[in-house]
């Protein structure tokens, strides 16, 4: 924790300059793009745990099936897959042999709702799938500890309902940590969609970053890593508070 | 005689690990009758909790293979179905856990994991089943039921979450009460409480107990029976007097200091304790052919222990003396030559 | 009252379902590990992959059929067939001999980038976690802050700081693993230190240094091992995304991240152009996650070490 204040103290304090190149401050080029740069990481999220809650539970549930197998093969292939590569064979799939979505770009969600959506589905499925075979395994392994637990076979002892040991013993146990897991994921992904960004021409501050790096836009690029950081540290701190508030262990020390 | 609450017949257990298959019970009898406490001793690893977690089905399903039969009031819980065996599990048989440290779910308050104990086999309101946990709580001798309801396990002593376990177990009056260590984390106190509170459910309620233990002293003041296991066996079984006071198995007597060539005194005058059986006891994946104590064993009287397993024989008892039918038990070659 | 006296009688430990590894001797014991390994398929044929990819690396100028900056017109962006089994580029290209010759890139930069990361991290590590105290403090806080970085930005910083090609793409890549290797390190340091034959070795007047290479080291190797193996599917994908981004080592050489970003152009009309390079990709990563995990089971049972994929 206190590594964090001490972070957060320099990280707050510097000014962040004007742009080399557009004369703009840093300030109003970053407030510009990251809207569109949250919007990415928050629908990767929802997909990474929409992938990985039914996978990793299902697959702890019932060991060396066939479902656990298929969970294994494909967040080992997540893992291993270059976001960027995925997000080029997504748009080879969808937007070129099936014509399905758009390729890339942007239009605010105020303008054209469904084209918004239509717009965010690739690049956060592109993310979301990476995020998501890490918390698979997660949530397998975490699943698959609370299962094996003392407490769990003094629940079932009392002649509990299969449902109300899972659902009050198992899950509920190796969920807290995902709380966890799930911040850090999210505070990744904030920087993983940079790379991502520039596949599907997404507006946000991976390109900012990008830009002023082959720029030598120090002002921008320190700003945008600064950005980062204190994105990182308020997810994690976050992340800290949210815990101590769920799990008893800790917030009645 | 009144039908057993419990009959154990030839129960086995084969657990598959890395390392091969751990033949870690080989063949359990045994009954525990209305009201009455058996208790079974061993060392460490002889297959002791094993033996009752198999009974309750709580072995691990992938890796353990039960078989033999276990009669709880004339049903075989090994022959249960999944729904029935929910049903069995508090009322019919309340077990206490070995490790007060880990048998409790962290994040629940020691309240809700009662209540909801109670109201799995029992109709009642949250508010009834809450007030039925405090006196349950008192019950085991918890300091301040009212208040420790609300708290959460690592907010206990161990001490203090064995007897919530302990009150888990009890709070279905069940049948049987099975009870692993129940009271080693437990001052001498508290469990001469617990067990005076046993004893009063027996006599209410003709609760059969099951007493698993390493204390001679709980053995000898409460068990009517006891069992003792060696190596997933039962080498020696009968009344506490015949096993404590004649014990006819080698291992017996080693385990009570009792056989001659270890009861030496060592210098200091001290009695030598269990720790002085020269010797570990064999892992359960590699056990011996013939008697599983021959390799320790300081007697070896019989050609026939290397190769040949003995059975279970009567041996000569204080009770068939006095007249009663309790048998006296002991698996050994060296049994009748060796007193 | 009496106590049978069993060992492992106090109630508050488990029973002994595993026994406890005991204290690994000062070498790890490498035959063992391999046949441990063997038995494990998924490691194994991991293994055997990665051997392959590293020898088509050694010998890529050999073996690629083509001169990969071979250019024929005449042939562009032709689709896979038996003379181009992964097809042409714009300029008429072999891609499998670029792809071949990627590997070399890729494999370079990922083994360096590690190579330094491992050293660095390690020494770090084994500093802070020997010596504890204020050296600890100091360097893990440090490790601490660098970790807080998300590794992609990182690596975007430093080769903003110190300009592209391979050299800083390699030390981008290793800087963002350095704190991942102190921690691993200084853990199983922290393990050891204290176990019997170190305090005995100590009292007999052992400088630290003898200490530090005779008897922490063999025993933090293990998940240091596991480590390097993760580590470098890291730093191959690391390396492929900088070199996407155009800040890895530079044209005309291939680089299986640069075909990638030059296969896009033509994502309409030629999708093996962004497929091959991208299976190359997926492929090495792969294999070493995989041996990563499998070395895993092996070495380190306590899993000291980092999942694959967290870290990313
Ligand atoms: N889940 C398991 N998988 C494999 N082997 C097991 C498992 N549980 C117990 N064992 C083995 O079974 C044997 C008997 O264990 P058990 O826990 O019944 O001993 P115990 O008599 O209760 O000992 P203690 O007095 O220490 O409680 C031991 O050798 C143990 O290693
Ligand atoms: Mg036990």
């Amino acid at each position: 924790m206190e590594q964090y204040f001490r972070w957060a103290g320099n990280a707050v304090t510097g000014d962040l300059g004007v742009s080399f190149r557009s004369g703009e401050t840093v300030t109003s080029l970053i407030a510009e793009r990251l809207p569109a740069t949250l919007t990415l990481a928050v629908a990767a999220l929802v997909v990474a745990l929409l992938i990985a809650l039914p996978l990793g539970m299902l697959s702890a549930l019932h060991p060396r099936s066939l479902v656990d197998r298929f969970a294994t093969v494909v967040s080992q292939l997540g893992i291993s897959v270059p976001d960027f590569w995925l997000s080029i064979m997504l748009i080879l799939i969808f937007a070129g042999t099936l014509g399905w979505l758009p390729s890339g770009g942007y239009v605010p969600l105020t303008e054209d709702p469904w084209g918004w959506f239509q717009r965010l589905i690739l690049p956060a499925v592109a993310t979301g799938v990476v995020s998501g075979s890490v918390i698979t395994r997660f949530v397998r392994s975490s699943m698959l500890e609370a299962l094996g637990s003392d407490h769990v076979r003094t629940a079932e002892a009392k002649g509990l309902p299969t449902r109300q040991v899972l659902s009050w013993h198992v899950l509920r146990n190796a969920l807290l940590p995902l709380v966890t897991v799930t911040g850090v994921q999210l505070a990744y992904l904030l920087s993983g969609v940079v790379v991502v960004e520039i596949v599907f021409s997404w507006p946000g501050l991976g390109q900012l970053a990008l830009q002023a790096v082959r720029d030598r836009d120090f002002p921008v690029l320190q700003g945008a890593v600064l950005l980062f950081a204190l994105v990182f540290l308020v997810i994690n701190l976050l992340v800290d508070l949210l815990y101590s508030r769920i799990d008893p262990r800790i917030s009645r020390r | 005689m009144t039908a057993p609450v419990l009959a154990v017949e030839d129960l086995r257990v084969q657990l598959r690990t890395p390392r091969g298959t751990a033949h870690v019970v080989n063949g359990l009898d045994y009954t525990v009758g209305p009201g009455e406490t058996v208790a079974v001793v061993g060392e460490s690893g002889s297959g002791k909790s094993v033996s009752v977690l198999a009974l309750m089905g709580l072995l691990p399903a992938r890796t353990a293979t039960v078989t033999g039969r276990a009669l709880l009031q004339g049903e075989d819980l090994l022959a249960m179905s999944p729904d029935r065996l929910r049903q069995v599990r508090g009322p019919g048989i309340g077990m206490v856990f070995q490790d007060p440290m880990t048998s409790l779910n962290p994040v629940l308050t020691v309240g809700r994991q009662l209540v909801e104990g109670i109201r799995a086999h029992q109709q009642v309101t949250r508010q009834a089943a809450r007030a039925r946990a405090v006196e349950l709580l008192a019950e085991v001798g918890l300091p301040d039921p009212q208040r420790a309801v609300d708290r959460y396990p690592h907010e206990l002593s161990g001490g203090m979450r064995q007897r919530v376990v302990i009150a888990i177990a009890l709070s279905n009056s069940p049948a049987l009460l099975v009870a692993d260590e129940a009271t080693t984390a437990l001052d001498v106190t508290v469990q001469a409480q617990i067990i005076d509170l046993v004893e009063r459910l027996q006599s209410e309620h003709g609760t059969g107990v099951v007493w698993i233990t390493h204390d001679l002293g709980v053995v000898a003041g409460i068990a009517d029976r006891v069992l003792v296991m060696y190596g997933g066996r039962c080498v020696e079984d009968g009344t506490v007097d015949d096993v404590l006071e004649r014990p006819a198995h080698p291992y017996t007597r080693g385990l009570l200091g009792a056989l001659p060539d270890l009861a030496e005194p060592l210098s200091d005058g001290r009695r030598p304790d269990l720790a002085t059986i020269p010797g570990v006891p064999p892992p359960p994946t590699d056990l011996p052919a013939g008697c599983v104590f021959w390799p320790r064993c300081p007697v070896r009287g019989d050609a026939r222990c290397e190769t040949e397993q003995p059975p279970l024989a009567f041996v000569e008892s204080l009770s068939r003396a006095t007249g009663s039918s309790l048998p006296h038990r002991a698996a050994t070659w060296c049994g009748e030559g060796a007193r | 009252m009496t106590q049978l006296p069993t060992p492992g009688a106090n109630p508050a430990e488990p029973p002994p379902a595993e026994p406890i590894p005991p204290s690994r001797p000062a070498r790890p014991r490498w035959r063992e590990t391999l046949g441990l390994l063997a038995r494990n398929p998924t490691a194994a044929v991991s293994a055997v992959v990665l051997v392959l990819i590293v020898l088509v690396a050694l010998f890529d100028e050999t073996l690629a059929p083509d001169g990969p900056n071979d250019q024929d017109q005449s042939i562009a962006l032709q689709p896979p067939s038996w003379s181009h089994p992964f097809g042409t580029d714009e300029f008429g290209r072999d891609i499998l001999s670029r792809v071949v010759l990627g590997a070399g890139t890729s494999l370079r930069v990922g083994f360096l980038s590690v190579a330094f990361a491992l050293v660095v991290g390690t020494l770090i590590g084994l500093l802070a976690g020997f010596y504890g105290k204020w050296v600890d403090d100091v360097l893990m806080r440090l490790m601490d802050m660098l970790f807080a970085f998300p590794a992609v930005l990182l690596a975007i910083a430093v080769v903003a700081i110190r300009g592209t090609g391979p050299a800083n793409a390699i030390l981008a890549i290793g800087i963002v693993y350095v704190p991942i290797f102190a921690r691993v390190t200084r853990a199983s340091v922290l393990g050891v230190r204290e176990e019997v034959y170190v305090r005995a070795s100590r009292s007999i007047g052992a400088s630290d240094f003898r200490l530090l290479t005779r008897h922490v080291l063999p025993n933090a190797a293990p998940p240091i091992i596991v480590q390097t193996s993760i580590s470098l599917a890291f730093a191959v994908l690391a390396e492929a995304a900088l070199s996407f981004l155009g800040l890895g080592p530079r044209r005309p050489n291939p680089s299986w991240g640069l075909m990638l970003a030059d296969g896009r152009g033509f994502i309409e009309q030629a999708w093996w152009y962004s497929v091959f390079p991208g299976l190359a990709i997926v492929l090495t990563v792969l294999c070493f996650n995989l041996l990563g995990d499998g070395l895993r089971d092996v070495l380190d049972p306590r899993q000291r070490t980092l999942t694959a994929g967290s870290g990313r």
